[in-house]
Formats: C-alpha cells, sequence, structure tokens
C-alpha cells in the first residue's frame, strides 16, 4: 500500500469525487492516513490469501 | 419518588406504588432542575410524554415498561421530533414520521419517551463534544467527557434522567459512555436489533442497545427492543429468550476467559487494572471458572474494522460532503474525508480479515463462556482536552479507544460494560463478552455480580451540579 498521498494529489482525487476540502482538512486527513496505512499494510501480511471473505451478511445463531 | 431503574420502576407502576403521570413528571422535574449541568437532552417531550402518561391512566397496566419513562439518543427516529444527530448538517431536517423500530418495541413494551439525548455527531467519534449543542457533561466529574457517541445516554443514565435510555454502537459507542458514566449498558449481537429509523454509521457493525442503571434494567429493556423486522433486512430472524427470567441462573461453574492481552499492557492505568482484577476475582467467588486466553491476532481487530467503516461511513454522507462539507465538525469532516482515500480493495482486505477475527473468537468460545476484560483503561478526559494521565505520563485518549472496542464490535458479539469500582472518583467499567445471540449469558453474568456488589447502585453527588446551573 502506498504512502500518504500529497496534498495536492488529495485535493486533485477529493474534486473528483465532487468533494472539496481545506487545506487544514487535508492536513488532518494525512494525519489518520499515516495511522492506518501502515496498519493495512500489516494487515496485507496476517490475513492469509485464501481466507473467503465476511461480507455484508444477515447473521444466523452459527454464522 | 426514589432513584431506580427501569426493572424496579416498572414494578413500583405495575403495584400502583405510583401513577405514570407522577413518573413522568419526577423525571421532567429532575431534568429541569439538573440537566442545565449535565447536558444529556436535546429535546424533551415534556406536554407530549405528561399527555401520553394520562392516556394510560385508567388502563390496567399492559406491558413490562408500561408507564416507565426512557430517553433515546438523537440518530434514533422518534415520531414528531426532529432527528439532528447532533449536527448542524441538518438543521433544517423536519420532525421524523415514524418512530425507528427499536422505540416502537419500547412503546409497545408500555415505555414513554422523554426526549432525545445528545451524541457524537452522527454518532462518528467517542467524545459527544457537538458542534450543535455544545459537550454533555460527565455527572460524576462535570469537567470532564461522558464518551460516546452514545455520551448523552450515558450521562442521562448516570444522572437518572430517565429510567432507561437507547444508545447506538458501531465501535464502542455504547460501552464507552456506560463505563464512563458508571452505568451499564449492553451492545447487542449486531443483527439482534432493528436498525429501521437509524442514522447509519456503518451498516455491517452498527446496533442498538439499552444504557441503564443494572443487568436487570439491560434485559427488559433489550426484550422490548430484540428481534427480528421483517423491514430492515439487517436484522437476524433469531428466537429471543426471556432475559429476565434467565437470569437469576447465576454463574456457578460458567466458563470465563481474561482476555490477558487487554489486563497486562502498557495502555492501561494500574489502579484501573487492579479494579478489574478485583471484579474477576468477585466472578471466582460466585463459582465461575477464570482461566486466562489469548485471542490470536486480537491487536489487529481495530484494523481490520477501521478498513470497512471509514468506507462505509463516507458512502453515507458523500452527498453531504459536496454540499455542506463545512458545516460537519472538524473531527468528523476529517473521518469522513478519509474514507475517500481509502481504495476498494482496502474494503475488501477489512472484509477478508473479519473472517479472520471470527474464526479465531468462535475458537476461543468453544472453550470459554463468557470473556472479560477492562472496558477501557483509562478514565475519561477532561472537557477540551484530548490526552490522559496514565500512570504519570500523557497518552492520546484516542489510543486505546480502538483496540478495548473493535475486537467485539467487528465480530458482533454482545458486549456489556458493568461498573466495577471507582477510580479518583471515576467509575470503572468490566466488559463482559459472550458469543453470537448469547446475550442471555452476558446479562446473567452482570446481574449475578451486581446481586453480589453495589457498584451500579453507587450515584454521583449532583447537588454541586443542581446549585452551578
Amino acid at each position: 500500500m502506498s504512502d500518504v498521498p500529497s496534498i495536492d494529489t488529495m485535493r486533485e482525487l477529493a474534486a473528483l469525487h465532487g468533494v472539496h476540502p481545506t487545506q487544514e482538512d487535508l492536513e488532518a486527513v494525512q494525519g489518520f492516513l499515516a495511522v492506518l496505512l501502515p496498519a493495512f499494510r500489516e494487515l496485507e501480511q496476517l490475513v492469509p490469501p485464501e481466507t473467503v471473505p465476511a461480507a455484508m451478511f444477515v447473521p444466523t445463531e452459527e454464522a | 419518588m426514589a432513584l431506580q431503574g427501569a426493572a424496579g420502576l416498572a414494578r413500583a407502576l405495575r403495584a400502583g406504588e405510583l401513577s405514570p403521570r407522577e413518573a413522568v413528571q419526577s423525571y421532567l422535574d429532575r431534568i429541569d432542575r439538573l440537566d442545565g449541568a449535565v447536558r444529556a437532552y436535546v429535546h424533551v417531550r415534556g406536554e407530549e410524554a405528561l399527555a401520553e402518561a394520562d392516556a394510560l391512566a385508567g388502563q390496567a397496566p399492559q406491558g413490562p415498561l408500561w408507564g416507565v419513562p426512557v430517553a433515546i439518543k438523537d440518530v434514533i427516529d422518534v415520531a414528531g421530533t426532529v432527528t439532528t444527530c447532533s449536527s448542524r448538517v441538518l438543521v433544517d431536517a423536519g420532525p421524523a414520521t415514524r418512530d425507528a423500530g427499536a422505540v416502537e418495541g419500547l412503546r409497545r413494551a408500555g415505555a414513554i419517551v422523554l426526549g432525545k439525548l445528545n451524541t457524537h455527531e452522527f454518532a462518528y467519534g467517542a467524545m459527544t463534544t457537538s458542534p450543535r449543542f455544545g459537550p454533555s457533561h460527565n455527572p460524576w466529574s462535570l469537567d470532564r467527557i461522558v464518551g460516546g457517541s452514545s455520551g448523552g445516554s450515558g450521562a442521562c443514565a448516570g444522572a437518572d434522567l430517565a429510567a432507561g435510555t437507547l444508545g447506538t454502537d458501531t465501535a464502542g459507542s455504547i460501552r464507552i459512555p456506560a463505563c464512563f458514566n458508571g452505568v451499564t449498558g449492553i451492545r447487542p449481537t449486531t443483527g439482534r436489533v432493528s436498525n429501521r429509523g437509524v442514522f447509519p454509521v456503518s451498516f455491517a457493525f452498527d446496533v442498538v442497545g439499552p444504557i441503564a442503571r443494572s443487568a436487570e434494567d439491560c434485559a427488559v429493556l433489550l426484550q422490548a427492543c430484540a428481534g427480528h423486522d421483517p423491514e430492515d433486512a439487517s436484522t437476524a430472524d433469531v428466537p429471543v429468550p426471556d432475559y429476565a427470567a434467565l437470569l437469576p441462573q447465576g454463574i456457578a461453574g460458567l466458563r470465563v476467559g481474561v482476555v490477558r492481552s487487554l489486563v497486562d499492557n502498557d495502555l492501561i492505568d494500574e489502579r484501573i487494572r487492579a479494579t478489574v482484577l478485583g471484579a474477576i476475582e468477585a466472578l471466582r467467588g460466585l463459582g465461575a471458572e477464570v482461566r486466562d486466553v489469548e485471542i490470536p491476532l486480537l491487536q489487529h481487530f481495530g484494523a481490520i474494522q477501521q478498513a470497512m467503516q471509514f468506507a462505509d461511513a463516507t458512502n453515507v454522507h458523500l452527498p453531504w460532503l459536496r454540499e455542506r462539507l463545512a458545516a460537519y465538525g472538524d473531527d468528523v469532516r476529517a473521518r469522513l474525508l478519509t474514507g475517500l482515500y481509502l481504495p476498494g480493495h482496502v474494503y475488501a482486505l477489512g472484509q477478508r480479515g473479519r473472517r479472520v477475527a471470527y474464526e479465531a473468537l468462535r475458537g476461543t468460545f468453544r472453550d470459554v463462556d463468557l470473556l472479560v476484560a477492562p472496558t477501557l483503561p483509562i478514565l475519561p478526559p477532561r472537557i477540551g482536552e484530548t490526552e490522559v494521565d496514565v500512570n504519570g505520563r500523557r497518552l492520546a485518549y484516542r489510543l486505546p479507544i480502538i483496540p478495548y472496542n473493535s475486537p467485539w464490535s467487528l465480530v458482533g458479539v454482545p458486549t456489556m460494560s458493568v461498573p466495577v469500582g471507582l477510580v479518583d472518583g471515576m467509575p470503572v467499567g468490566m466488559a463482559m463478552v459472550g458469543w453470537r445471540f448469547r446475550e442471555d449469558v452476558v446479562l446473567r453474568a452482570g446481574h449475578a455480580y451486581q446481586q453480589a456488589t453495589d457498584w451500579h447502585e453507587r450515584r454521583p453527588d449532583l447537588a454541586a451540579a443542581a446549585k452551578e446551573v
């Protein structure tokens, strides 16, 4: 998984979604991504490749 | 009227010791006297609640919550009131036209809705410092936060401003405020209670549940809400046992696993650790068979939940992110924007990780009936602060929130926080975790503990709070 993107890149990506955050907003997001992305990177190594996703499910007693 | 929880008040009402109007008026008087300091409510249905109480007069008591005043987190619809989600984004929203499924259940049982309770904005955070209504204040120390996101519900129950409340929980939002406000709150199994009429954070993890004084109160309130809702595709069609009837069974022989990694680490306040270990010994004294357990990859469960939760929440809010971005509070706006930058493969990783977490916890529950751990390893920070003192060092409040709460919501298992002591005059909670749809085991264990202790009966001194208003 890639590193935290630059402010300019983040601004462009947000615009693709029709969202226009401020510089302060994007700096705050960078703070979240700096924690999340390494955690997800580690997770990629830990989840065995054959693992079947547990998608959104309506639970049953044993599911 | 003596202060008591939902179950005791229901008994008193059925016995004719007081009328529904007297019960409602008593709470309205208490709200008038104390809520200026606590600020649990964002809307009080005073006249409506009294009229509903009068409508019950002259009838034979009907339903297990007949005439019992309750209050509802303001992400849950109550017909005729605006669901504000404590957000400026919804400042021009109109009133709900129908009760949420869980509220319908409470009303069928005879409850009367006193009003709506403050929440962290859109239930997406753990402080309940709303940009629209301001912070709720912890009844045990008014300068401290109430937790969240169901912080108004926790404070309301803690200050006895209703006989019971409803909150919602995506990643700790019932358990955290129950812990910080010295009351009992249960996150039911995901799918146990209808989410119809509830503003979502994440369809994968959201669930409605009660916060009240005791496990017995939670049992009665949950009974009224639980069950399949044919209008909500996320609810489970699984029979609901008679929780209250099962409470007296006790816990002799119950296999209790202590989640050792949540007891022994550098995040936990040593005084909280000692308090929770004392509560675990009390369970042993009640006949439980206590042993340590280690759950594989537990420390990664929080990241797994976040891989899914960020995308879910951003998906829900995307239209308003385009149109009303500046109306959000700073912290919620940042969380929602973060979801824009997590690609689809992260969500898929989360779904696969959830399978791993499910299998790990399923394996653990083959050997135990109940897990226990500290609900939280810290005391609530002061309002306006984002750090807490832990064993002489400063620690960001957000750090312990995820590892202590997400493991249970990720897999959707029922988890209850029960008060087990005080540290620095602030409540400490212990989490009791059961396997899916075994709320009965969790409630039974909580009740057994509360029959032997009185922490759930301890109340903050609110006389000073009343004087401040």
